[in-house]
Formats: C-alpha cells, sequence, structure tokens
C-alpha cells in the first residue's frame, strides 16, 4: 500500500533525457525513507528531475538529493529540472548556496572500533600527564606562596582561614570519630577472633595499636577528607569559576592563590594530623570497647599493655604522613576546582576526578612511606 | 508515517490567539489580546516594557496558561488538546530564547545533534551533513560547531540558538529578542539572515524585538501591545503612520536620532 506522502523516486532510463520522478513528501520525518531511496539510484548525465508529483520539500530532503547528485559527481545546474515550483527552487538554491561553504568540515573523527580505541587510550594518556604535571607546577607555586607567607606573614588571610579549619576539622570531627570508633572495633574484633584461640588476647591490643596509628588512621581518615574537603574544595572554586569570581578576584589586583588557595591549602594541612590524632584516639578507644567483653581485657589491662608495647615511633610515622596527605588532597582539590572551563557539568565531573585524584594519592604516598620508613629502620 | 509530517495547508494560519486574557494576581497583562499569523511571514511583535511580549511567546509555545481565550499553533489548541498533539505541535515550531538557553556542557554541533537524534531518524551518514547545513543556514562556518558554547562570542550564540532551532526544520521560528545586545553590525546581519530563512525556506518567523531597525527594514507586518490589548497590527508603514502617543513616541526616536546622525 503506497501512502500519499511517502516519498520515493523512479528513473526512467529510457526517457531522453533519463529522467528521475520525485513523489511525496521530501522532508525531515522522512529521511530514512529518501535516503534509502537514493542510495540505489545510478545517476548519470544527462539528466532531468521531473518535480511534478513532489508533494513537499524541505530543506534536509534538498540536502540529501543534493548530495546523492554530487556523489554521482553531478551538478545540479547540469541537471534540467522540471515542474519545480518556485517555493521549493528556492529551498533548493537555498541549500545550495550554502553547502560549499561546507567543505571544510566537522571533526568527523570515526571514534568507535579497534582504532579509535587507541586513539582514545592515547588522548587520555596525554591528558592525564598534562594534567599531572600542572598539578606538579601548582604544588610548587602552592609551597612557593606558603613560603611567601613566612616572610610577609600580614598577607596571610586570617579570616578565611579560620573559616575553612572550622569546615576541614571541626565540622569533620562527628564522621570521623565514629568511622574510626567502628573501624577500631572490627579490627579488634577480627584479630580478638583468631588470637583467642591460641590464648594470644593481650596481642590483640599491640595489633590494634599498631595498626591503627600507623596505616589505618592516616589512610582512614585522609580517605573521608579527600571526600568531604577536596570535593568541597573544587566545588567551591569551580562554581566561583562559572560566575567569573574568580576572574573577579583577579581583576580586582587580588590573588587567587593567596585569597582561595592558600587559606585552603594550609587550613587542611593543620586540620589533618588533628584529625588522624582523634581517629587514633577513637581507633583504640573501638578496641577497648570491645576487649572487655570479647578478650576479658579491662580497659586499665589495655592502656598499661599499650604502655610498655606501643613504641611511639608507631604513632609519630602514622602523624607525619597526615600533612603530607592533606598538602595533596587541598592542592589537587583545589586546581581541579580552578581547571573548570565554564560550564555547568564541568563542575560535577571535576568534583568527582577530585576525590578519586586524592584517594589515588594517598595510598601512592602511604606506599612510598612505608618504604622510606623501612630504609630508615622506623 | 507520522500523521503530524503532514504539512498544514497553505491558507490555514499558523498561529491564532484568541482573545487571550492573562493575569497575574490582580495584574492584568493581557485583556484580550487576538491575532493570527500566516505562513511565510515575518511578524514582529513590539510593546512597551512589560506588556507581556514575552509571557504571550510563552503562551503560545505552551510554557505558560493564559488566564483566558485560546491559542491555537497548526490548528491545534495548545492548552485543550492531548499531550501527544501538543508534543507533535512543538515538533513543528523552533525556539530561541533570549539568552540563546544553548546547552552549557555541549558543542554547538552536540545542541544540534540533540533534537534531531530525538525526534528524527537521520542515517548515520547524513548526520554531520545535516549539523553543517544547520551551521550554514544560521550563518555559521563548520569548525564552529566543535566549540562550546562559552567560546563563541554573543552573536554566533545567537545564531548557534537559531541553528538548533532549525535543526526539525520548523514550520515557524519564535525569537526572542535576537538582535539584543549585539553591535549594529551583527545586528543587520542576523535580520538578514532571517529575513533570508523566512525567503528561502517559506517557515513563518514571530520576533519580539525592540530593535526599530529590525522593524522598519526586515519585518512584514508588526503587531503591536499596549494596555492589555493589540493597539495596531500592520505593515510598518501603517503602523509608524497610526496617531497614538505611544507609539508616536516609539518611533520619534528613531526619527530624532535618524536626523541627528545624517
Ligand atoms: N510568572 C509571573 N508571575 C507574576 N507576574 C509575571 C510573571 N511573568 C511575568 N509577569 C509580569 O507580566 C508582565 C509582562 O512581562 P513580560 O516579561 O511579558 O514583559 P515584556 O513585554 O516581555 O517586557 P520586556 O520588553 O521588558 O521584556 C510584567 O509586569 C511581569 O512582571
Ligand atoms: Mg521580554
Amino acid at each position: 500500500m503506497q501512502d500519499s506522502t511517502q516519498p520515493w523516486c523512479e528513473i526512467d532510463a529510457s526517457a531522453s533525457p533519463a529522467t528521475l520522478t520525485l513523489h511525496g513528501h521530501w522532508r525531515l520525518a522522512n529521511t530514512e525513507a529518501i535516503w534509502r531511496e537514493l542510495r540505489v539510484l545510478r545517476l548519470q548525465l544527462p539528466l532531468c528531475i521531473n518535480a511534478d508529483n513532489l508533494q513537499d520539500f524541505d530543506s534536509t530532503g534538498a540536502l540529501m538529493l543534493l548530495r546523492a547528485l554530487d556523489q554521482a559527481g553531478i551538478s545540479s545546474d547540469d541537471v534540467q529540472w522540471r515542474a519545480l515550483d518556485a517555493q521549493h527552487r528556492r529551498i533548493l538554491s537555498g541549500v545550495q548556496r550554502r553547502l560549499p561553504a561546507t567543505r571544510n568540515p566537522l571533526d568527523t573523527q570515526d571514534r568507535s572500533g579497534i582504532l579509535g580505541l587507541f586513539a582514545r587510550v592515547g588522548e587520555n594518556a596525554a591528558a592525564l600527564g598534562t594534567l599531572l604535571l600542572g598539578h606538579l607546577n601548582f604544588l610548587g607555586a602552592t609551597l612557593a606562596a606558603a613560603a611567601h607567607l613566612i616572610v610577609q606573614p600580614r598577607q596571610l588571610r586570617g579570616k578565611e582561614l579560620t573559616v575553612q579549619f572550622e569546615q576541614v576539622c571541626v565540622s569533620a570531627l562527628p564522621v570521623v570519630a565514629l568511622v574510626t570508633l567502628l573501624i577500631g572495633i572490627t579490627i579488634a574484633y577480627l584479630l580478638g577472633l583468631q588470637a583467642e584461640k591460641y590464648g594470644a588476647n593481650i596481642f590483640v591490643v599491640d595489633g590494634v595499636g599498631i595498626g591503627m596509628t600507623r596505616e589505618f588512621a592516616p589512610i582512614i581518615v585522609a580517605t573521608i577528607v579527600a571526600g568531604r574537603s577536596g570535593a568541597a574544595f573544587t566545588a567551591q572554586l569551580g562554581a566561583m569559576r562559572l560566575t567569573e569570581e574568580i576572574d573577579a578576584i583577579r581583576t580586582l589586583g587580588l590573588a587567587p592563590m593567596q585569597v582561595l588557595v592558600l587559606p585552603r591549602v594550609l587550613a587542611l594541612v593543620v586540620a589533618l594530623p588533628l584529625l588522624v590524632f582523634v581517629g587514633d584516639v577513637m581507633g583504640i578507644l573501638g578496641a577497648m570497647l570491645i576487649a572487655d567483653p570479647l578478650l576479658g581485657l579491662t580497659p586499665s589491662t589495655v592502656i598499661d599493655r599499650l604502655h610498655g608495647s606501643l613504641d611511639i615511633t608507631h604513632f609519630w610515622a602514622g602523624l607525619v604522613k597526615a600533612p603530607v596527605f592533606a598538602l595533596f588532597i587541598a592542592v589537587i582539590g583545589c586546581r581541579m576546582g580552578i581547571l573548570v572551563q565554564r560550564d555547568t557539568r564541568a563542575v560535577g565531573l571535576a568534583t568527582t576526578s577530585t576525590v578519586v585524584q586524592s584517594i589515588v594519592s594517598v595510598i601512592l604516598l602511604d606506599a612510598a612511606f612505608a618504604v622510606v620508613f623501612q630504609e630508615l629502620g622506623i | 508515517m507520522t500523521p503530524d509530517a503532514a504539512p498544514t495547508t497553505r491558507d490555514m494560519p499558523v498561529v491564532e490567539v484568541d482573545n487571550v486574557v492573562t493575569r497575574f494576581g490582580p495584574q492584568v497583562v493581557h485583556d484580550g489580546v487576538s491575532f493570527r499569523i500566516g505562513r511565510g511571514t515575518l511578524t514582529a511583535l513590539i510593546g512597551g516594557s512589560g506588556t507581556g511580549k514575552s509571557v504571550l511567546l510563552r503562551e503560545i509555545i505552551g510554557l505558560q496558561r493564559p488566564t483566558a481565550g485560546n491559542i491555537r499553533v497548526f490548528g491545534t489548541d495548545m492548552w485543550n488538546a492531548a499531550e501527544a498533539q501538543t508534543a507533535a505541535v512543538r515538533r513543528r515550531f523552533g525556539m530561541m530564547f533570549q539568552d540563546g538557553a544553548l546547552f552549557s556542557a555541549l558543542t554547538v554541533a552536540q545542541n544540534i545533534r540533540v533534537p534531531l537524534l530525538e525526534h528524527a531518524n537521520i542515517p548515520g551518514d547524513l548526520l554531520h551533513p545535516l549539523i553543517e547545513l544547520r551551521l550554514a543556514q544560521a550563518g555559521l562556518t563548520p569548525d564552529t560547531g566543535n566549540k562550546l558554547p562559552s567560546q563563541l562570542s554573543g552573536g554566533m550564540r545567537k545564531r548557534a540558538a537559531i541553528a538548533r532551532a532549525l535543526a526539525l526544520e520548523p514550520e515557524i521560528l519564535f525569537l526572542d529578542e535576537p538582535t539584543s545586545g549585539l553591535d549594529p553590525a551583527t545586528a543587520r546581519s542576523l535580520d538578514a539572515l532571517v529575513r533570508s530563512l523566512v525567503d528561502d525556506l517559506g517557515i513563518s518567523v514571530l520576533v519580539v524585538t525592540h530593535d526599530l531597525d529590525t522593524l522598519l527594514t526586515v519585518v512584514d507586518r508588526i503587531i503591536v501591545l499596549a494596555d492589555g490589548h493589540v493597539l495596531a497590527d500592520g505593515p510598518a508603514a501603517e503602523v509608524t503612520a497610526i496617531d497614538h502617543p505611544w507609539i508616536r513616541s516609539y518611533f520619534a526616536i528613531r526619527t530624532m536620532t535618524g536626523t541627528q546622525s545624517r
């Protein structure tokens, strides 16, 4: 059944010249059908196009017809047009007039397939390299600015620093305390189950003490802070980029580094060791909570044992890592925020990226610390 | 074959605004506004600030409900027809919002591709040529397609918005202040662009504008809104000749600056 709006065409090769007759609606809504019709045509000059039955025509229809002619190496000027109504002729010539300008094509690289995969991997690797180099550069600039503060301490934005400190440290206390308490309980419980079999209950205290202060508290607190404060830095600075506030800060003769970045970095560098300390205490407290009912170790036994067995260097080894983690988290968070271009989706992407980068860098740094401490015999 | 692909017969009005009343609380914005817009015409809607031009445009395209009265686009009552019908009508008009409302996270080409992928079955190898044609129809070069809206100048952003509005071959285009914030030369070239869309593609355009040059050079017909009514409706020459204080002062500014610059 042929619907009258259905676009189709027929070619009469026996006529002289060969005649292509167009039928139906050559419109955007029928693009697929038209393209199918045109694909199978073998066109050659001399050619006459009969538009007598062409009921409707728009610029998409014209584009397809012109492309089909173009692919057959035919210029539409050499075609005899029959019964093309004035409006349709204007559409056709309008499209034709604009076509030559489109020879310089869009970025149409094919990103599917194996080759596309390699291209994407390469592009992403190169982008990652640039990003990391940029981070390094930014880290240097931040340290230089911080060094500058030592010479001119008055440039420190005290108020901004306090505000940031409150946000990254004080507000983070509850979640840090809760999470490390639970981790302390869990570790003591798991260790306790094993240690009990050998009657080595008391060594649970050593395990929790060393594990918590040296590794778990720093890593876990840094992860929480990366998700909380690193992401917040990126979102804050990214939003300020969008509203051009950072540009405004520059125009007012202020340095974003001084006003925005340094207070955040300093606040976090001070805050993270404090939070790690809270984490140490809460972790051991958690262990104490469960040691009494599970292992029969009273809190005073635990504390005594800690005094005797927990070498203070473990505690310092954990605490020393914290400011370094903080520096990386803050620098990544700030730089990712400043990198945001003027586009709404970018803030979300940058925030996600900050969290991933911060956590990965914390773990890499921790591994590096482990090797260094080993070599130093700490 | 979708029924909405059938074009409206040539003599049928594209937009019919019938006794529209709009009230916001005690404030009466429209108090019985009526007009029709035919095919292939370039019509301007003018009026003082706050006379409800933008509101009327939003009512026509179905974003805001009038308090009373009827609005039909392609014969479909935008406020009483079934959702499927109004959705079909929506596909037949294009709208350019004043600030462009381009998707900021997408390049210009991707912006044009959104409606194409959503509402039309475009064969893959035709998508790029079609996007390039839309860019060219809006007077943009193909490489502009690779840019993000934030990387464009004001005039280019307006053109990009027009290119996206043209994506689905609309039969009528609504433009809200297309030349505001542009330098005179860019504004004139945008006028010429809009005129050529009407002439080449045969589409209708309804433009809200304060730009007297647009009004006096490229527009076929001017509808003047004042005090909630249609104060005047006709070709520029007729409307400017009407003896009404608001119309006189509106066009007098033009005559004054015109004589000064000469
Ligand atoms: N959602 C709304 N709620 C209340 N009042 C509104 C609302 N939208 C518009 N108005 C009022 O309707 C009137 C008309 O607004 P509109 O934006 O249409 O003016 P306009 O003619 O486009 O003016 P301009 O030329 O300045 O853009 C104004 O007085 C406005 O305050
Ligand atoms: Mg307005």
